[in-house]
């Protein structure tokens, strides 16, 4: 009860601002349009809509598991040795630090205007911050923790797999929640750099039209699908949470 | 390993240290020492904090060219018992045989479980790591460094978290358990080792001095001089 409430205060908070905004100083329809408007033109134009939803939920979830496998991959193969995390981080560090507006064109050139290039860039946008949180998970093991580990004498390799990977899972998890809310980011920009399907693609294309109505209805739909994915990736992620976190 | 150790003379050191810089890489040292264990000793390593007692015990683990040390089988408990939360406390027990590669025996099995007896644990076997108190998951890190056989234990501040009563009854425990075990228990208050250590050994920045008597430090002044490496 306490939950559905917290979700509906806000909604309707921002429902009645924005209502009363366009009442109180009387803005036309083509620049802000009442939520009613917004409603109706979801309503009538829902196939059209979720035929683009889908596109680009597609876009973010396919980014969102590409991007995170990549990230953690890559973080495993130099989680252990700090030489190739000190060869490989400057090239991490400048794939982040690139905007991906600025790569936008140029994928657009390697990959096409299809889907491809969207979950490129999906998937730019979510490696970073998933191999980033799994390498610090690998340097967080305290370093009494390695004295009682080399104790054993252990192999490398188990020691990794039984040890040092599950205590960087938590650290992994986090780092999927923060890139499942960047996600959207790079399928919308992918979209409007060139593309014929989604929900950033419809945007545009209403925008041009004057269909401000549209836009808004497809911003709504564009939000909802960024907090369902959003919602699911951290009810996983709490679950291994339990799991692997605690004690370190 | 085991063949090499029990060729060994009985009167020849378990651990002989010769001049070694104690310290971190690319720093001046924090003291250099040289110490002999014999076989059965067991020794308190008193020092302030930040002494290098810790790195001292670190540096034995890994090893070094200025360290000899007649046993490979080295067991080391912290202030973090190191147990894997996701694992039982069996499979925390018998977790140096994961790490090796070593296939799990009906007898290792036994051996674990009679070592959870022996440390109080008896019913605990199948609970979660991450569901024990602090001295419970002490008394875990014990049986593991029971059932891997260890000559050499080596003990950092291992209940410095714990509370006064949890303390004395686990320092009771290790006395009984660790009994025929060659100990060196690093602390910076001598009443951890009350009763169960007669021998200390102060590091200062001027090096290890000692040995001495353990009682002598039941006053503070005097526990004062030594740390400060004035007695």
């Amino acid at each position: 009860m306490s939950r559905t409430l917290a979700i509906l205060v806000p909604v309707t908070l921002l429902i009645t601002i924005w209502w009363s905004m366009v009442i109180i100083f009387d803005i036309p329809h083509f620049i802000l349009p009442t939520p009613d408007r917004v409603a109706v033109v979801l309503f009538n134009r829902l196939g059209l809509i979720s035929v683009h939803a889908t596109t680009t939920a597609l876009e973010i979830i396919c980014g969102l598991l590409l991007g995170s496998f990549l990230g953690f991959v890559i973080a495993c193969l130099i989680g252990d040795s700090k030489r190739l995390q000190s060869i490989t981080m400057p090239a991490l560090i400048i794939s982040q630090a690139l905007p991906v507006f600025a790569i936008a064109p140029i994928l657009m050139l390697w990959l096409g205007y299809g889907f491809a290039s969207k979950l490129a860039m999906t998937t730019l946008i979510v490696f970073f911050p998933v191999a980033a949180s799994t390498l610090s998970g690998f340097r967080a093991l305290p370093s009494s923790w390695e004295t009682t580990f080399q104790t054993f004498q252990p192999r490398r390799s188990r020691l990794f797999f039984l040890v040092r990977l599950p205590l960087a899972i938590p650290y992994a998890l986090s780092g999927v929640r923060v890139a499942a809310s960047v996600a959207p980011i790079g399928a919308i920009v992918g979209e409007w750099v060139g593309s014929s399907s989604g929900l950033g693609y419809l945007m545009l294309h209403a925008n041009g039209r004057g269909q401000t109505d549209l836009m808004f209805a497809a911003l709504v739909v564009l939000c909802a699908e960024a907090l369902v994915i959003w919602g699911i990736t951290n009810r996983i992620s709490h679950r291994f949470d339990q799991k692997y976190a605690d004690t370190v | 390993m085991t063949k090499a150790f029990e060729e060994i003379p009985p009167n020849d050191p378990l651990l002989s240290i010769d001049k070694l810089n104690l310290g971190y890489q690319g720093q001046p040292p924090l003291a250099t020492i040289s110490w002999m264990i014999q076989r059965g000793q067991k020794v308190v390593l008193l020092g302030k904090s930040g002494s290098g007692k810790s790195t001292l015990l670190d540096t034995i683990v890994r090893g070094s060219s200025a360290i000899q040390c007649r046993t490979l089988r080295v067991a080391y408990l912290s202030q973090q018992p190191a147990l894997l939360p996701w694992l039982s406390v069996l499979h925390n027990v018998l977790l140096g045989f994961k790490l090796r590669g070593e296939k799990i025996l009906t007898q290792h099995l036994e051996c674990a479980r009679q070592l959870l007896i022996d440390v109080e644990l008896p019913y605990f076997e199948s609970q979660k790591a991450h569901q024990l108190s602090g001295g419970e998951r002490s008394r875990v890190a014990i049986a593991r460094a029971l059932i891997e056989d260890a000559d050499l234990v080596l003990l950092d501040e291992p209940f410095a978290a714990l509370d006064r009563s949890t303390k004395i009854q686990m320092a009771k425990l290790c006395k009984q358990l660790l009994a025929d075990k060659t100990v060196i228990l690093v602390t910076h208050d001598p009443r951890d080792a009350q009763d169960w250590f007669n021998e200390a050994m102060v590091l200062t920045p001027g090096g290890l001095k000692g040995p001495f008597d353990l009682g002598h430090f039941k006053n503070d002044h005097a526990l004062i001089q030594a740390l400060d490496g004035d007695l």
